[in-house]
C-alpha cells in the first residue's frame, strides 16, 4: 500500500512531469493562458495517460520490440478519440476553449514518455498508480502556471477580475512569457529544495 | 518551381518562423538536450532525418491514399503512425552505431515520434503545398525541402542555445538557477528576440 | 566553500584600470545623450531616467543582499544599465514602466546568470523588449520633439513603415534630434560626443560600431528602394536606435565577441538582422531584436574564431 502510494506522489513531486521531467512543454505552453483551460488539459491528459497505461502495461509481453512505438501510438491515440468524443457530448464549451490541443494529447510527450519509460515495463497496478500520479502532477503544474499567467497576462482568475487598474503584461500571454514562468518556478522550487537540505 | 520559392521557404523555416524559437514546436528536447554541443548536434542530425524522410513519406500517402480515398481527416492519426515507424528505425540505427549516445538520449529518442516539430512540419506541408486537396505545382519538392529547412531550423536553435549552455557551464550560476530554470529564462529571452521576425509577409 | 577560481570570459582586463572605472567612463559617455533626451522632451525624459536608475540599483542592491554577496553598486554597471533602459524608452511612458523595466534588466537579465561578467544578453535590452511584448501600447507612444505639451507623434521610421513620405524632416533634423523617439537615441550628435570620449580612451574599438552601421547603410542603399541602390542609406544610419545600438550596446563587452574578427562577424550580424527587420519586417525599427540575437549567437561566434593556442593543431 505504502509502496502504491510512492507511486503516486513521485508523479505529483519527485518526479514531476512538467517541472522535473521537462516533459509535455508544448501543450503546456499553449494551454496555460487560463486556469479553466488548464484545468481541462489535466483531466483529459490524467484519463488518457491512466488508459494508456494501464492498457499498455497489460499488453506489453505481446507487444514486438521493433514495432512497440507505432503500438503504443494506436493505443494513446484511441483514448485520445474516447476523451476528445466524451468532451464534445458532455462538454462542448471545455472543447471548443482547447481547440486543437485536445486531439494533441496523442503527441503530448508525457503519455508516450510514460509508456515507454514505465508501463512497459511495470505491472498494471503500479502502471494505473504512476498514470495518476504523473497526470495528477501535470494538472496541478498546469494550474500553477496558468493561474500566474492569467492573473500578470490579463488580469483575472478564472475569468474574475480581481485588481483595478491593473494594466496586464501582455508576455504572460505569449509562449515566452509561460517559458519565463516556468524557469522562475522552477528556480523557486530549487531555492525551497535548497533551504530544506 | 521557382528559386524564389525555395528560398522563401529556406528563409522563413531556419529563422523567420523558427520552429523553436518562434513556433514553439519541440521544445522538450530542446530544453533537455541542449546542454552540450556534441549531444545537441547527434540530436539535431536525428530530428533533422526524421522531419525530411517524414516529410517525403506522409505527403506520399496524402497524396496516393488519403485524397483519393477521401479520409484526409485520418491525416493526423496517420502521419503520426509514419513518424513512429520511422523513429523506431532511426532508434534502431542509433543503438548500433553509438550505444553510448543512445542510452544518453534516454527517453528523449524514442519522444522524437511526439516531437511536435515532427507533426508540426508534416502537416505545414499539407497546409501550404495542397489547395483543395489538389498538389500544387512542385508541391513534392517543396514539402521535402520544408522538412529539411525545418530541421535546419531546429539545429540552429539548438546550436545556439548548445553553445550559450556550455559557457555558462564555466560561470558561476547562482545554484537555484542552475540548469534547467536558466534554460527556460534564456529560450526565454531568446524567444522574445525572434519576436522582432514579426509580421513578415508569408 | 570559498569561490574557486572563475575562469570567466569577459572583462578580460590587463590594464591597470578597474571595471568599475571603465563604467563609470562609459557612464559620462553617456550623459550628454541624456542630456540632450531631456532637453528635447522636457522632465518626462528626466522622470523616466531618474527612474530607471534608481530602480536598476536598488534591484541590484536588493538581490545581492539577498543573495549574500558583496553589493557592488559602486561598480556603476547597475547605473549604466539603467541609464540605457531609459534612454530605450518614449518619454511619456508611465512611471511603473522604467521602474519594473529595469528591474528585469537587473534580476533576470543579469543577476539571474550569476552577476557581472556572466550574463549572456544585453540587459538593458533584455528589459526593452520584454516591456515591448508586455506593454505595447506605452512603448510605441512617442511625442513631438521640443514640444513640451507631449504631443504625439510617430518616429521617422514609423513613418517609413507606413509608406508615407517624409518631407518635413531634413538629415539636419535626425542629427541634431529634432524628431519622435526614444530619450536617448534620438540625437546623434550626443551620441557620437560620447562615444568619442570612449573612442579616445580605448575603451571600444571601431570593429563592432562600424561594422554594424557600416552593413546597415550598405544593405538599405542596396535594397531599400523600389529600384536596386537607390536607397536613402543617410536616413536609415541617423534614425531609430541604431548609433545608440552601435556605439553602447553592441559593444558591451560581456555579451559581444573577444576577438577582432569575431565582432566583425558580431557587427556584420547585427546590421543584416537590424536592416531585414526595418525593411520587411513588421516593426519600423530592429536594433534590439538584432543585437539580443547576435548575442545568443557570441558564444559559438567565440568558440569558432578563438586564437590558435600554440601547441594545438
Amino acid at each position: 500500500m505504502k509502496k502504491l502510494f510512492s507511486e503516486f506522489i513521485k508523479g505529483v513531486i519527485g518526479e514531476n512531469p512538467t517541472f522535473v521531467l521537462v516533459l509535455g512543454l508544448c501543450p503546456t505552453l499553449a494551454v496555460s493562458v487560463s486556469v479553466i483551460n488548464g484545468i481541462g488539459m489535466g483531466f483529459a491528459a490524467t484519463f488518457v495517460l491512466l488508459g494508456s497505461n494501464v492498457i499498455i502495461s497489460m499488453i506489453k509481453n505481446f507487444v514486438p520490440e521493433r514495432i512497440r512505438i507505432p503500438c503504443y501510438i494506436v493505443v494513446i491515440a484511441t483514448f485520445v478519440t474516447i476523451t476528445e468524443l466524451f468532451m464534445k457530448a458532455y462538454s462542448p464549451a471545455l472543447n471548443r476553449a482547447l481547440g486543437i490541443y485536445v486531439p494533441l494529447i496523442v503527441v503530448n510527450c508525457i503519455v508516450l514518455g510514460r509508456s515507454e519509460a514505465y508501463a512497459s515495463k511495470q505491472t498494471v497496478r503500479d502502471s494505473l498508480f504512476d498514470g495518476l500520479g504523473m497526470g495528477v502532477g501535470f494538472t496541478l503544474a498546469l494550474i500553477l502556471i496558468s493561474a500566474i499567467r492569467e492573473f500578470l497576462g490579463s488580469g483575472t482568475i478564472m475569468g474574475e477580475r480581481l485588481i483595478k487598474g491593473f494594466e496586464p503584461a501582455f508576455v504572460m500571454g505569449m509562449p515566452s512569457g509561460a517559458l519565463l514562468v516556468i524557469g522562475l518556478l522552477l528556480a523557486f522550487f530549487n531555492l525551497l529544495k535548497g533551504r530544506r537540505a | 518551381m521557382s528559386l524564389a520559392q525555395f528560398l522563401t521557404i529556406f528563409i522563413s523555416a531556419v529563422f523567420i518562423y523558427n520552429v523553436i524559437l518562434s513556433r514553439f514546436l519541440g521544445l522538450c528536447s530542446f530544453v533537455a538536450i541542449s546542454k552540450e554541443t556534441k549531444p545537441a548536434l547527434a540530436m539535431s542530425l536525428s530530428v533533422m532525418f526524421v522531419t525530411t524522410m517524414s516529410s517525403i513519406i506522409t505527403w506520399l500517402i496524402y497524396r496516393f491514399l488519403l485524397i483519393p480515398f477521401g479520409i484526409t481527416y485520418l491525416r493526423t492519426i496517420s502521419f503520426i503512425l509514419v513518424i513512429a515507424t520511422f523513429v523506431q528505425f532511426v532508434e534502431m540505427v542509433i543503438r548500433k552505431v553509438s550505444p553510448s549516445m543512445y542510452r544518453f538520449f534516454g527517453i528523449y529518442l524514442p519522444l522524437i515520434t511526439v516531437n511536435c516539430a515532427v507533426l508540426g512540419v508534416a502537416v505545414l506541408n499539407v497546409d501550404m503545398f495542397f489547395v483543395k486537396d489538389k498538389a500544387v505545382a512542385g508541391s513534392f519538392f517543396y514539402s521535402a525541402f520544408q522538412g529539411i529547412c525545418v530541421g535546419l531550423g531546429y539545429t540552429l536553435a539548438m546550436l545556439l542555445m548548445s553553445g550559450i549552455r556550455e559557457r555558462l557551464e564555466l560561470c558561476n550560476v547562482p545554484k537555484c538557477f542552475k540548469d534547467f530554470p536558466l534554460a527556460f529564462i534564456i529560450a526565454s529571452i531568446m524567444s522574445l528576440s525572434f519576436l522582432g521576425f514579426g509580421g513578415f509577409p508569408r | 566553500m570559498k569561490e574557486k577560481l572563475i575562469v570567466s570570459f569577459s572583462p578580460h582586463l590587463h590594464k591597470k584600470e578597474s571595471t568599475s572605472r571603465i563604467m563609470w567612463i562609459v557612464a559620462l559617455g553617456l550623459i550628454p545623450a541624456g542630456g540632450a533626451g531631456v532637453f528635447i522632451f522636457g522632465y518626462s525624459a528626466l522622470r523616466v531616467i531618474l527612474l530607471g536608475v534608481i530602480s536598476a540599483l536598488l534591484t541590484e542592491a536588493a538581490i545581492q543582499l539577498l543573495a549574500k554577496k558583496k553589493v557592488t553598486l559602486l561598480d556603476g554597471s547597475a547605473l549604466i544599465t539603467g541609464l540605457l533602459l531609459a534612454y530605450n524608452l518614449p518619454p511619456e511612458v508611465p512611471f511603473w514602466i522604467p521602474i519594473v523595466g529595469s528591474f528585469f534588466s537587473i534580476a533576470i537579465g543579469k543577476q539571474a546568470f550569476g552577476g557581472l561578467g556572466q550574463n549572456i544578453f544585453n540587459p538593458a535590452l533584455t528589459g526593452r523588449v520584454f516591456l515591448m511584448a508586455s506593454w505595447p501600447k506605452y512603448m510605441t507612444t512617442f511625442t513631438s520633439p521640443l514640444n513640451y505639451d507631449a504631443v504625439t507623434s510617430a518616429t521617422p521610421l514609423a513613418f517609413l513603415k507606413e509608406g508615407r513620405a517624409l518631407g518635413h524632416i531634413s538629415y539636419l533634423d535626425l542629427f541634431l534630434g529634432k524628431r519622435a523617439g526614444c530619450i536617448g537615441e534620438v540625437c546623434i550628435l550626443a551620441l557620437l560626443l560620447g562615444a568619442a570620449i570612449l573612442f579616445i580612451k580605448g575603451y571600444i574599438s571601431w570593429h563592432i560600431p562600424l561594422t554594424y552601421i557600416a552593413t546597415v547603410g550598405l544593405f538599405t542603399y542596396i535594397f531599400g528602394a523600389n529600384g536596386l541602390f537607390s536607397g536613402d542609406w543617410l536616413f536609415h544610419i541617423l534614425s531609430g536606435g541604431l548609433c545608440l545600438g552601435a556605439f553602447f550596446m553592441a559593444t558591451d563587452y560581456v555579451t559581444s565577441p573577444l576577438t577582432r574578427k569575431g565582432q566583425v562577424i558580431f557587427g556584420v550580424g547585427c546590421g543584416l538582422l537590424t536592416a531585414v527587420i526595418r525593411l520587411w519586417g513588421g516593426y519600423p525599427e530592429g536594433v534590439s531584436y538584432a543585437i539580443l540575437m547576435m548575442n545568443a549567437a557570441t558564444p559559438l561566434i567565440d568558440r569558432f574564431t578563438k586564437s590558435r593556442v600554440y601547441g594545438r593543431a
